[in-house]
């Protein structure tokens, strides 16, 4: 499981202007398994923390407002932008830079999730 | 007592002098007719000032009075504080309502804590879930923040996500609200950014010109989604 964890990480991180992939425990928030170029240590557990709470709240916000599962989500700043799938208790993250193809990275994120399913 | 009144009455008018005035005006004050009673036993005093009785009598039926318009007052002035809440309310929840192009699009404007500011999120029944929907984004501008503080993205701009149902969105305002938009999967995104964007507008307009006197919202209704 752990080199298939890998082999998602690798093609994820492949991708034109991607910055960070990171496999995140929506429950508790800890790096499953990630790649970071921004970063190592304490900062990726951060972000992994952070984006998972972000993803658990839209997905709350959805039940709340009865609009079924969150399929895929997207945070777009001045410099960059943050993306996430998630199924069960795993969310796949990326960070990407604002130049990066969103549609390209949203499809590698579905088939990511395939393989993960 | 009708029968009684009119007796007295009758025996007054004949006999102005007459000691019946306290039976009319206190049998008056019984009934309720307080401003009547009033008007008859003071008339009976001014004709017996040295009557201890008729004294007490008016004292006592002032005093109710006076009780009875006081609370008249209050309950006036309840009604229309109400009536100016229904008002405020109202206008808050159709803040957005121009904006959204059909009834698959919801608007809605949040307070740092999760608290419904104005517009109104409503669910495919109808029922406006907007403050469940609050309460679960409260935070999320502040973890949004620290994200991408962290990872050195600068400002955030927009947050966006899929649902089986809906794309939503949602932007930062001025006092650290946020402004949450939802329309159907059919929407393009594109369209339902430049909502996002003109809601956002609207609301810092809003809250500029209501800042000080505005209050969380707590109801309100509008038909949408999914």
């Amino acid at each position: 499981m752990m080199s298939g964890l890998r082999g998602i990480i690798d093609r994820l991180s492949r991708q034109r202007g991607v910055r960070a992939s990171l496999i995140v425990s929506e429950h508790d928030g800890l790096v499953v398994d990630s790649s970071l170029r921004f970063g190592e240590g304490e900062n990726g557990e951060r972000v992994a923390a952070l984006a998972a709470s972000i993803y658990r709240k839209a997905r709350l916000s959805a039940d709340a407002a009865h609009l079924g599962a969150v399929s895929f989500l997207q945070l777009d700043s001045d410099r960059g932008r943050l993306c996430a799938v998630g199924r069960d208790d795993l969310v796949l993250v990326v960070v990407a830079e604002p130049s990066a193809n969103v549609g390209l990275i949203r499809v590698e994120l579905f088939k990511a999730l395939e393989t993960l399913a | 007592m009708a029968d009684e009144i009119r007796r007295w009455s009758e025996e007054l008018a004949r006999e102005p002098n007459s000691l019946v005035f306290l039976q009319l005006a206190e049998a008056l004050r019984a009934q309720g007719q307080l401003a009547v009673a009033l008007k008859i036993a003071q008339r009976g005093l001014d004709r017996h000032p040295g009557n201890s009785e008729a004294r007490a009598l008016v004292d006592r039926i002032a005093s109710e009075r006076g009780a009875e318009e006081t609370a008249q007052q209050a309950l006036a002035a309840l009604a229309a504080a109400s009536h100016m809440d229904s008002a405020a309310e109202s206008a808050a929840s159709r803040l957005f309502a121009d904006l959204l192009l059909d009834d698959d699009q919801t608007a809605l404007l949040l307070d740092e804590s999760g608290y419904v500011l104005g517009g109104l999120y409503l669910d495919g029944d109808g029922v406006d879930v907007g403050q469940d929907v609050g309460a679960q984004l409260s935070g999320i501008s502040e973890e949004i923040v620290r994200s991408t503080r962290h990872l050195g993205l600068g400002d955030w701009r927009s947050l966006t996500f899929e649902t089986e149902a809906a794309v939503v969105a949602m932007s930062p305002t001025a006092q650290q609200g946020l402004v949450v938009v939802a329309a159907s999967r059919s929407t393009p995104l594109g369209l339902l950014r430049r909502l996002l964007e003109r809601c956002v507008e609207r609301a810092a307009n809003w809250l500029a010109g209501t800042s000080g006197d505005r209050k969380p919202r707590t109801s309100g209704s509008r038909r949408i989604l999914p």
